[in-house]
């Protein structure tokens, strides 16, 4: 599921010279491919009203800084790395307390009885495959403001990890987070997902 | 062992399905699923689910201008040359 991600580090290599070199096209590419989760990175970490100037920030240097990446990461991971660190700069740590407990429910309890059973039954999805589902504008819609509606921390994992295939370690890193705390924001983004388009369904 | 319950999978299915669990856990759940067809429909819900959303790939909402930011980079990166 996640080979579609895989960029080769020859292709990259390529990349670097053509930026190095200052062609507009792969200045195009690079930007229209990584701000979307530079700033989704950003908000999650110092919240809306910084995180278009920290984005910003990280491109600057991260440009002043291209002649002397070595490869050892992705560009991505990189460029994340470049962000995460300027977003953290930019507030106090200490003053961070990430609470996940918010009254959360992974599912509705009233869908189990006291044993834990469910009462009423899960049924297939009519649209089953993701192919009849994408050929769905409404559905894409409600999918679009659903992910909207998320906490940022929660996009920032789900878009890491299930959008851009970021390894679930180079995810907690980046947003500096324990793997439990990654997966539970994980859970959530994905059960919530779940939820719009199951309620869409008419299941 | 720990008999699961529906409510267990909900709660475990995310991480069932990334494979990020302890044997057991992952034993048990399976166990549970071999014998619940809503688990199972749950699951392949929640797997389509999955795969659809990353398909489709929604984006932050931003008011960036990408193209002119580029172009800021672009002259940005031939200034010390």
């Amino acid at each position: 599921m996640k080979n579609f991600f895989k960029s080769t580090k020859n292709d990259e290599k390529k990349l670097i010279a053509r930026l190095i070199k200052g062609e507009a096209e792969a200045f195009n590419f690079v930007v229209s491919e990584y701000n979307n989760v530079m700033l989704s990175v950003a908000r999650a970490i110092v919240g809306e009203a910084f995180a278009d100037e920290v984005v910003q920030e990280a491109w600057i240097s991260a440009i002043k800084a291209l002649p002397k990446f070595e490869g050892r990461s992705s560009l991505k991971t990189w460029l994340l790395n470049i962000v995460s660190n300027g977003a953290k700069t930019r507030i106090k740590r200490e003053s961070r307390q990430l609470s996940l407990d918010d009254g959360w429910e992974s599912v509705d309890s009233s869908k189990f009885d006291h044993t834990g059973h469910r009462y009423d039954d899960v049924l297939p999805w009519e649209q089953e495959s993701p192919e009849a589902l994408l050929a769905n504008d409404q559905l894409q819609d409600i999918i679009d403001s659903c992910f909207q509606s998320l906490p940022p921390l929660q996009r920032a994992t789900l878009t890491m990890y299930d959008l851009e295939g970021i390894k679930m370690e180079e995810v907690c890193n980046i947003l500096d987070i324990s793997s439990s705390n990654a997966r539970v924001l994980l859970h959530r983004a994905r059960t919530t997902l779940h939820h719009a388009i199951e309620k869409y369904q008419g299941n | 062992m720990k008999f699961f319950e529906c409510k267990d999978v909900a709660e475990e299915a995310n991480n069932y399905l990334d494979g990020d669990l302890p044997l057991r856990t992952r034993i048990g759940l399976f166990l549970h699923i071999m014998f619940c067809s809503c688990c199972r429909n749950y699951l392949q819900q929640l797997r389509e689910a999955i795969k659809t959303v990353s398909i489709i790939k929604p984006k932050e909402k931003s008011s960036t201008d990408e193209k002119a930011l580029a172009d800021k980079l672009m002259n940005l990166s031939q200034e010390d040359k």
